[in-house]
């Protein structure tokens, strides 16, 4: 080798060395960049909802940010929300996960003059920005009245005297940094038992609904439709307060009925039917305690939205959306009608069947009601807007979402069957809402909550044959005892800090799919089986679905219980590629006992925030959590087949 | 070679052996082999990790237990005869007429072989590197990057700790093949260090401390003294710092004095002087 002379020699180890000094100079470089505020806007945002920033900007109001610097996470997070950041750090399966905090900033309000309106938002002097300060040396005013849509806010400042002025003027306690952080820890039981609380609660709030609406099916008749009033809006235009209206059986031509009394208006069941003339909605309610009862309606005007074409300025948001979807033709609708109900009653409808605005407690029930043959063709079967309102035991066929929200807030959507529509329940701004026992079939999604809301209900429902079973956005989300069978995806993990368990997650293409870029959501005790892919993770980095020992069942696997506690010895990643083909072929537990895997697997736990995007299972179950329904499950399946 | 040897000083008969070093190995198609062998492992292990998908730090998790077994075999393979093959072929007869110094031998056989492991070494894990970006998932340009989470400076730092290994356990490598009189014996020599090194320093380490006979406080020192354990104290120390208090200083010396000591002994029993 001519190549290799005594000068290419000297060449070589003097470009080696000098390689190898320069590299060295890392030693001297820090590994570690500087930590300081980045702009809110650039951080990954969590906590807080979209009614909070909306209501915000519009209002000029002041939500309290926090950003939080992770050793261990390739982004800045930021919080709309102070105490949802402290209860983040405090929790140790964030440190865990995300490494140490080793920076957090929070809003500092010293220096900007803060007042509470009456409206209870937080305003500053001149609209002036607040700045940054580090948590550690802030203080911060909690259980003043300063608050945002969503809930009460604590306000930090860099100054504590600052703080105690804010203090005295609107009520609160200042506490430091540690204090804030021990108070705002929950641990994963106190939050089911707060999930399971709400539940009951919202439960509870339905039934004593649905009984106060009783009364308003018996009411005595005051009026018959042919005998005492030739038409039906005659009827209701003459009968007393507090009285019913009778509907005979046979077809009604019928223009616009207006209900402006509380009476009610009850029919002999589907032969009572109204039909209307193709224009706008057939039946409005417009006085409190009205109701409808045992008929039909069909006829009703193809309008489903009245979108604002023209991007007005002036139109607010709020208004926007409330044009978009409560202003189009449906079978009733309920305008301001408080304690209204509405009860077996079929629409046939081009448009939506029933749209609720700002009518509080009012109850649906026993409702059937036909969309249009195509989602794109039709709109909503129930909308509700504004106040809480009671769905239940209904049917929806086909249209486009069978039931949909826009700031609903509490409402319960419950035990209704939901077919061949475009979602099943879609919730827009909407927080704390029980969505319960409901069966969707051939929807694209099952239920699908935007808008980052928090404290939403995902209980007991079963979807399936869709292209999603369930997507939630926003923040602590209970979902529990659902069913997710046949679908492409089954459930979707995204979000932050939702709880997911006792799911059954079956025979779907995709079970669960891993979708947030900051993964604080909670899943465990579920059972998710037989899906072709187990688990998808694209976005964010390793996570890790287990908590306090305790995982999901992911199948029979070929893996050992030397201790017999229930777990499998060793943790399973469903997302890896050798593990996901765990117990399907017996070359991948071969390849799963491979020196090198153990190694990898090993440093797999370390540092999982900076890791490639996956989910493991640090105790993976040995038996399902919902053994029957698993067995109900694969019963059904091999009748099918 | 060159027939008329002309006085030469030790730096020129050091670049010279380095240089027949370094013919040797690019010769040997075997050696050449074991370093394709390693590189693709180091790449495949990068590959198979979670580590490369999302940063430097996570990378060098991974690729530290698959290092630190595979350096000291590419090390040894390389180095466990070169001084032994030299006086078993009779090449150290003809260069010590030549007027060879020890230490020139020693040093020139040290730089060449060492060149071509860190070549190996320091090329294969910069390949590693070059990966993270690869296979990471596009970072959104709307979000602030989180600068004291991750960082390539600490996977440099990593590949310049793993050259300094390389390094250490080269020259043990070549003090054995200096002090071995035998193929036999350095095959021996080379393995019995090599478990020692991966497994039984730091089992005598767990040992002692189950035994207690020594404190934990010991524990920074006990693995300093073989080159795996100061090359682990250094990684986790010094490089991606999740190690917390370790002293850096100690297994600095640890690995410096494996170089040092090592080489001394490969000078010391090259050949015996003449009197």
């Amino acid at each position: 080798m001519a190549i290799v002379t005594p000068s290419a020699t000297k060449w070589v180890a003097g470009v080696t060395t000098l390689v190898l000094v320069l590299a060295s100079v890392s030693f001297v470089v820090p590994a570690a960049g500087t930590v300081s505020p980045v702009p809110f806007d650039d951080t990954v945002k969590t906590g807080g909802t979209a009614v909070d920033i909306r209501l915000s900007e519009v209002e000029g109001f002041e939500v309290p940010v926090a950003q939080v610097h992770f050793s261990r996470y390739r982004y800045v997070i930021g919080y709309y929300d102070v105490t949802t950041a402290a209860a983040d750090i405090a929790s140790p399966e964030s440190a865990r996960q995300f490494g140490d905090p080793l920076a957090v900033f929070v809003s500092d309000y010293a220096t900007v003059s803060p007042v509470v309106d009456d409206d209870g938002y937080l305003r500053t002097q001149h609209n002036r920005q607040p700045g940054w300060v580090e948590a550690s040396e802030a203080s911060f005013v909690v259980g003043s009245s300063a608050r945002v849509p969503s809930g009460p806010i604590a306000v930090p400042f860099s100054d504590a005297d600052n703080a105690q002025s804010f203090a005295d003027r609107y009520g609160g306690e200042v506490v430091g940094w540690q204090t804030f952080r021990e108070r705002s820890e929950s641990t994963l039981e106190t939050r089911l038992a707060a999930f399971e609380a709400s539940v009951t609660a919202h439960h509870d709030w339905a039934n004593q609904t649905v009984t106060a609406s009783d009364s308003l099916f018996d009411r005595p008749v005051s009026t018959v439709v042919g005998e005492d009033a030739p038409t039906v809006e005659a009827a209701v235009e003459s009968a007393p307060a507090n009285t019913a209206v009778y509907v005979p059986p046979g077809n009604y031509s019928v223009d616009t009925v207006e209900l402006n009394r509380s009476v009610t208006l009850v029919g002999a069941g589907p032969e009572t039917r109204l039909v209307g003339d193709g224009n706008g909605s057939v039946v409005h309610v417009r006085a409190d305690r009205g109701a409808v009862a045992n008929l039909s309606i069909s006829g009703v005007g193809s309008v489903g939205t009245r979108r604002i074409q023209a991007t007005n300025e002036s139109v607010d948001w709020d208004t926007r959306v409330q044009l978009a979807y409560g202003r189009g033709d449906a079978g009733i609708v309920l305008d301001g009608a408080n304690d209204s109900a509405v009860r077996g009653v079929h629409i046939d409808t081009p448009a939506s069947g029933i749209i609720v605005r700002e009518s509080a407690d009012s109850v649906l029930a026993n409702l059937s009601i036909q969309g249009a043959e195509t989602a794109s063709e039709g709109f909503m079967g129930v909308v509700l807007i504004g106040e809480r309102s009671v769905v239940e035991t209904s049917t929806f066929r086909d249209g486009r979402d069978s039931v949909y929200t826009h700031r609903a807030d509490g409402s319960v959507v419950r035990n209704n069957r939901m077919e061949g529509g475009r979602y099943g329940v879609h919730e827009m701004y909407t927080s704390d809402v029980l969505v319960a026992g409901n069966v969707v079939r051939d929807n694209r999604i099952g239920v699908i909550i935007m808008t980052r809301p928090i404290g939403n209900l995902v209980v007991g429902n079963d979807v399936r044959n869709a292209n999603f079973g369930f997507i939630p956005a926003g923040s602590d989300t209970y979902v529990a005892d659902n069913v997710f069978a046949d679908n492409e995806y089954g459930m979707d993990v995204s979000g932050d800090r939702q709880v997911y368990v006792r799911n059954t997650v079956v025979g779907n293409d995709v079970g669960v799919r891993g979708s947030s870029t900051f993964p604080t959501n909670v899943v465990v005790h579920n059972d998710i089986v037989g899906n072709d892919r187990q688990v998808e993770s694209k976005l964010g980095p390793m996570r890790t679905w287990t908590r306090d020992g305790e995982g999901n069942y992911w199948g029979d696997l070929p893996l050992e219980d030397a201790d017999r506690d229930g777990a499998y010895d060793r943790a399973f990643q469903p997302s890896g590629p050798v593990d996901s083909e765990l117990g399907r072929h017996q070359a991948a537990l071969t390849l799963s006992r491979a020196p090198m895997m153990d190694a990898l697997r090993r440093a797999r736990d370390d540092v999982a925030g900076l890791r490639g995007s996956g989910v493991v299972d640090a105790a993976p179950r040995t038996t399902p959590v919902r053994p029957d329904v698993l067995t109900t499950l694969n019963t059904t399946e091999e009748t099918d087949a | 070679m060159s027939d008329a040897p002309p006085r030469t000083n030790d730096r020129q008969d050091l670049v010279a052996i380095a240089t027949r070093e370094l013919r040797t190995v690019v010769r040997t198609p075997a050696v050449v082999a074991l370093s394709v062998v390693f590189g693709l492992t180091v790449v495949a292990v990068t590959a198979a990790g979670s580590g490369s998908r999302g940063g430097y730090v996570p990378l060098v998790l991974d690729l530290v237990p698959f290092v630190e077994a595979l350096v000291p075999l590419l090390a040894f393979a390389l180095c466990y005869r070169a001084v032994l093959s030299d006086r078993q072929a009779g090449e150290l007869d003809v260069l010590r007429t030549f007027d060879v110094s020890r230490p020139a031998y020693v040093g020139g056989v040290f730089l060449g072989r060492s060149l071509a492991l860190v070549t190996v070494v320091f090329g294969s894990l910069l390949v590693a590197a070059a990966m993270v970006p690869v296979l990471s998932p596009d970072k959104p340009t709307f979000l602030a990057l989180n600068e004291a989470a991750d960082s390539p400076v600490a996977f440099v730092r990593f590949a310049v700790l793993a050259v300094l290994f390389a390094l250490a356990t080269a020259a043990v490598a070549l003090a054995i093949s200096a002090a071995a009189r035998t193929a036999r014996q350095a095959l021996a020599l080379a393995i019995g260090l090599l478990v020692a090194f991966l497994v039984g320093v730091d089992a005598a380490a767990v040992a002692a401390l189950a035994s207690g006979t020594v404190g934990i406080d010991a524990v920074p020192y006990i693995l300093a003294v073989s080159p795996n354990g100061a090359f682990r104290s250094l990684v986790f120390g010094v490089a991606v710092e999740t190690g917390g208090a370790v002293s850096p200083l100690t297994a600095l010396l640890g690995l410096g004095g494996w170089v040092v000591g090592a080489l001394a002994v490969a000078v010391v029993t090259a050949w015996r002087p003449v009197e």
